[in-house]
């Protein structure tokens, strides 16, 4: 399938989803005659007709382009699996010791495998942007259940 | 001189001048940097600037700018890779140069080339935003939300090969606009119960989103970057003479010219400029032979160029509140994020910004050509750091970034799922610049359009009976016939040729 058919079918998708959740935005006496609903409905008939455009357009053409195959999008989307680990660790063990973990976890990820210079620089890095954010700019980093539960 | 004296007054006030040499030297550092791109370097330091007041921050953005133009000429002349797409052009003479033990020459021509094209990029911002800003008082409702739709017209039909694939990522980031609560009748929309959402999606978040997190999923299974060896390190800058001056001043006037209009015109950038002006000072150079094997002029026409964007790329995003480029977005996000509309009531309501801006944009230039001469050495050790070590480093600045921003971690949640959004958008080939464009002009599209309708009672004849609501309309209307018509021969083009 090509590339373009593939967009086209996902915009098309799109479109009707969100058509379905505009439908059902509630209607206010506050309302003026466009409605919250008016520009999300135009919106997706537009994005619709757009997607039909392309997907004739590809199947006339025949040079949609080429899609990667799957797996070769199985690296990108572990980066986002270290950043979504770091979300879900920061409430528990606190901002920095949850991002001296994604520092040592992404650098192993892209491919570093020297644990000693690994664990210094995620140490090191997580303490300087401690001081930066925490300290110097004042902004209230995630505390930590777990640290604060042990203090 | 009253502008004069209230530029100096907002640069001397607070910390602007020092945020100006901090913001340079963050540029030159970020731009050297391979996988940096200026919007990325202005999005990581987009958190620090928070606190600090509104002139500082958005002279301090600006300065990134500038800095980062410079330092993509750096691994462009002396390991042959563009720190930044914009010095794609400057490697195909410059590292011709380096190569004929000329790196130092090549660079000094880079630094001052830059500068020239700063200044005079500034000249066209100070000269050309004023009066268009006075132009834009008159607008109404409806001409506002006619201007975004012009806005939106030109990135997604002259920035990318194809109108459609702008059409569908401008449409994506005006989706992305409509979440959160409705303007006029507070009703929430799209916001699935989440009272995170209620507040919509800031533009920073998309753009810190789409530039850095995307960037790393796809440095992810890129290879590493060449390094700088040990010659490289060595070379020690060297500013033209008078000689190689004779040769450079006309690429350079070429530069100007094409860098003003691409940085004025939206979605244009120093990339389409740094590469017209490298075809276009060849063209005129009465050693065209030369480009290519080692030219000065191949070096200074495309560095002049792109530094002629980080003024002029302003233009429209001061005047008119339309930014031009992904750069000039990250800026409208610090202004928002620091309560201030850019437009024509910038002007009016809060003029210590633009004229501090102005001020802060020549003392970054100046101090670009200060820090350009002792700043090699450290550039190239980062260069030849680690990848994987770089990449956390922006991952870690993202993630604390955007908590420190918007005190939730739902929102570096957010961040990411943007991230994968545009991943997504780059494997199907949609470009970026029109989603974040959505993003940015959504809510002024929409609420001027309603805003529009209940002036005239829901007549829709509003738009075609004002002359420059009419004006901005058919100008969106010509520029989709004329992107329409170039990709129907670009297609006819290729259908008719033998492996088409």
């Amino acid at each position: 399938m090509s590339r373009d058919l593939v967009c086209a079918a996902a915009a098309l998708v799109l479109a009707g989803l969100y058509w379905r959740e505009a439908d059902a935005i509630p209607r206010s006496l506050l309302s003026d005659a466009v409605g919250a609903e008016g520009l999300p409905k135009l919106l997706a008939v537009t994005l619709a007709a757009c997607a039909v455009l392309l997907a004739v357009r590809a199947v006339r053409r025949r040079d949609g382009g080429r899609l990667r195959a799957w797996r070769e999008h199985a690296r990108p989307l572990g980066v986002i699996a270290l950043g979504a680990a770091y979300v879900g660790l920061a409430p528990l063990l606190g901002y920095a010791p949850a991002l001296a973990l994604l520092i040592a976890a992404t650098i192993a990820y892209f491919g570093a495998r020297a644990p000693m210079p690994i664990a210094a620089t995620a140490i090191l890095g997580a303490g300087a942007l401690w001081l930066v954010f925490a300290k110097l700019l004042g902004v209230a980093m995630p505390a930590g259940a777990l640290v604060r539960w042990l203090a | 001189m009253n502008e004069l004296a209230l530029a100096w007054k907002a640069l001397s006030a607070g910390w602007a001048l020092p945020a100006a040499v901090a913001g340079v030297v963050w540029g030159i550092i970020g731009g050297a940097l391979p996988g940096i791109s200026p919007s990325i370097a202005m999005a990581l330091l987009l958190p620090f600037t928070y606190g600090m007041d509104p002139v500082t921050a958005i002279v301090m953005l600006a300065s990134v700018y500038v800095g980062a133009e410079y330092g993509g000429s750096i691994p462009a002349i002396l390991i042959r890779t563009p720190g930044t797409n914009s010095a794609a052009a400057t490697v195909l003479d410059g590292f011709e140069m380096n190569r004929q033990g000329r790196g130092g020459e090549a660079l000094g021509i880079s630094l001052m080339s830059g500068l020239v094209g700063g200044l005079f990029g500034l000249l066209v911002l100070v000269v050309a935003t004023g009066p268009l800003a006075r132009l834009a008082l008159a607008f109404t409702p409806a001409a506002y939300c006619a201007l975004g739709l012009l806005g939106l017209s030109v990135i997604a039909g002259l920035s990318e090969k194809s109108l459609l694939r702008g059409f569908i990522a401008a449409l994506l980031g005006l989706m992305l606009a409509t979440i959160g609560t409705d303007p006029v009748s507070g009703v929430a929309r799209f916001t699935f119960g989440s009272p995170d959402l209620l507040e919509g999606i800031k533009p920073i978040i998309v753009m810190v989103g789409l530039f850095a997190v995307t960037e790393l999923m796809v440095q992810a299974t890129e290879p590493d970057w060449e390094k700088a060896g040990s010659g490289a390190a060595a070379t020690r800058l060297k500013l033209p003479d008078l000689a190689v001056w004779r040769r450079i001043w006309k690429p350079q006037a070429i530069g100007a010219a094409i860098g003003t209009f691409e940085g004025v015109t939206p979605g244009g950038g120093g990339t389409i400029a740094a590469f017209l002006s490298y075809s276009e000072a060849k063209r005129w150079s009465k050693h065209p032979d030369e480009f290519g094997k080692g030219s000065v002029e191949g070096v200074a026409a495309p560095e002049c160029a792109n530094n002629v964007v980080t003024g002029t790329a302003l233009v429209p995003l001061l005047s008119l509140g339309i930014p031009g480029s992904n750069s000039a977005a990250i800026l409208l996000g610090a202004l928002l994020i620091h309560g201030l509309t850019p437009g024509p009531m910038l002007f009016e309501r809060n003029p210590e910004v633009v004229y501090g801006l102005y001020g802060g944009l020549f003392a970054a230039n100046i101090a670009m050509l200060l820090i350009g001469l002792v700043i090699l050495t450290p550039c190239l050790w980062l260069v030849n750091r680690p990848k994987p070590y770089l990449m956390a480093f922006v991952f870690a600045l993202v993630v604390s970034g955007i908590y420190a921003i918007e005190q939730s971690l739902f929102h570096v949640g957010l961040v990411l799922g943007i991230g994968v959004l545009g991943y997504a958008m780059r494997m199907l080939g949609l470009p970026q610049l029109p989603l974040v464009l959505g993003v940015v002009l959504g809510f002024m599209v929409e609420s001027n359009y309603r805003r529009a309708m209940v002036i005239s009672g829901g007549d829709h004849a509003v738009f075609v009976q004002e002359p420059i609501t009419l004006g901005l309309l058919l100008a969106s209307l010509a520029i989709i016939v004329f992107s329409l018509r170039r990709e129907l021969r670009a297609a006819r083009t290729s259908e008719g040729t033998p492996n088409g």
